[in-house]
């Protein structure tokens, strides 16, 4: 077989489209099998315009004018498939004759998998975007059992490690009655009611630099102090529990069901942690929290009772009575106090 | 998270993209099934086959069973024609090494979802 013979061989069979062209009327003098195969058996009859449907010819012409070459993308129809063709036409000469040379690369597939990886990094991108905001949900829910600085330390090691906080204060809301409300009056409407109330309690602390730690049934637990350390402590919870009875003789002047509570206030040390394996809360542990338990009892619906230490440092700021010398459960007797609310109360700081 | 899809059994996408392709190219040459797609755009037809497969197999794509009616009902499918897309998406799988029991599973779950597809009851 001669070089001449091998080359047409092989410019035949090869997976790559070939034809040339009259640079003129743009008719075929040649295309490859491969042409023939992707743009079928009529082909070498009609000039290319037929052929390449949506072939700008006059920018064909003027890059052909221009330099020697014009390459586009064209797409073509075979059976069901559609075909992308990437197609180049470089200006030859042989003699007199102007001719152009056409080469067409099947690029389908290239295209095929290009939409693939857009449909693919949509779907993955979908889903990453639900996964964050389900991990933003969990972080909420995990936010409300715990402060920030601690959820940062149990997400980046896993556990959380006890921490001493001294001073803080403790204020603890407990309802009066509430046992008998529960068993009177739809318990749904009850606990509708109370899930206002500690929503309202919430903010009102929140006003005031306090942390809500926990409830337990119709028991309310918050702290000021924690995790960040509080100078005006005391005053952060006494200026709460003003307005937390202030909320509810608002309340009780619009609503059926009348609830009365009594507070309790304490300073002190507590020690700080996530409790639990896998159903962690995080707790308070320590005497002022026991002591705020015990003052609360000491106190008639919708007063607050006050530890020694805390009545110290409202005395400038805050109306306070005297109630005596008292025994309290589990620790020393002690002057117990009572908080009222009066003009002088400084006006909740700006939030 | 101890379950793994099969999606991920299988490779993940690496693996995945070449099953939707060879199972493309096949329902394209097919005269059964191929007229379905006649007037399709490629890059349609290409991201519906991406992700029936993903959601067959677990992956990152799913179809509620209401899309896929609304997806289907305005078209001819017969039972016939699911038939042969099963067929299809059997050979597909185990032509890329998918084991026996795991393409059995993938089939009823596709089977499942026949009443969605196909259009109401013919008579031919």
């Amino acid at each position: 077989m001669s070089i001449e013979a091998i080359n047409e061989q092989l410019l035949r069979a090869i997976g790559v489209g070939v034809a040339l062209l009259d640079r003129g009327s743009l008719n075929f003098h040649f295309h490859n099998d491969t042409f023939e195969e992707w743009f079928g058996a009529q082909v070498g009859v009609n000039p290319l315009p037929a052929v390449f449907e949506g072939l700008d010819v006059a920018a064909l012409n003027s890059g052909l004018n221009d330099g020697g070459r014009y390459t586009a993308e064209i797409s073509h129809k075979k059976k069901r498939r559609n075909m992308v063709i990437a197609v180049e036409f470089t200006a030859a000469s042989e003699g007199e004759q102007q001719l152009v040379v056409l080469v067409c690369q099947n690029i389908t597939r290239i295209r095929e998998l290009e939409s693939m990886i857009d449909s693919y990094s949509m779907m993955v991108e979908r889903n990453t975007r639900e996964i964050k905001r389900e991990k933003e949900q969990v972080e909420k829910l995990l936010l409300n059992i715990m402060p920030r600085s601690v959820y940062e330390e149990f997400k980046a090691f896993g556990v959380v490690t006890p921490q001493l906080y001294d001073p803080i204060s403790v204020l603890m809301l407990d309802f009066v009655g509430f046992t008998d409300m529960v068993a009177s009056t739809d318990p749904s409407v009850t606990v509708t009611e109370l899930n206002d109330i500690y929503s309202a309690f919430d903010r009102i602390g929140e006003q005031f630099g306090c942390e809500r730690i926990k409830t337990i049934g119709d028991a309310y637990i918050t702290v000021a102090g924690l995790p960040d350390p509080m100078p005006d402590h005391s005053k952060a919870v006494a200026n709460t529990a003003i307005r937390f009875i202030r909320y509810l003789e608002r309340r009780n002047k619009s609503h059926p069901h009348q609830w009365h509570c009594r507070i309790g206030l304490a300073s002190g040390a507590v020690v700080g942690s996530v409790v639990g394996i896998q159903k962690y809360v995080y707790d308070i542990f320590g005497p002022a929290v026991n002591l705020a338990t015990r003052l609360q009892e000491f106190s008639e619906p919708m007063q607050i009772s006050v530890q020694d230490e805390v009545a110290k440092n409202l005395r400038e700021d805050f109306e306070i009575d005297r109630l005596g010398e008292r025994d309290i459960r589990g620790f020393p007797a002690q002057e117990v106090w009572r908080l009222h609310d009066s003009k002088k109360i400084t006006p909740p700081p700006k939030t | 998270m101890a379950y793994q899809t099969l999606f991920e059994k299988y490779g993940g996408f690496s693996k995945v993209s070449k099953m939707v392709l060879s199972f493309y190219d096949t329902l394209l040459d097919s005269d059964e099934i191929g007229p379905f797609f006649d007037d399709i755009d490629m890059s349609k037809m290409v991201d519906h086959q991406t992700k029936f497969v993903a959601s067959l197999l677990g992956g990152p794509a799913s179809y509620s069973d209401k899309q896929l009616y609304q997806l289907h009902n305005h078209l001819d499918i017969r039972d016939a024609h699911f038939d042969e897309l099963k067929d299809v998406l059997k050979d597909t799988l185990s032509d890329h090494g998918v084991e026996p029991a795991d393409v059995e599973t993938v089939l009823q779950e596709f089977e499942q979802r026949r009443s969605f597809i196909v259009g109401q009851p013919h008579v031919d």
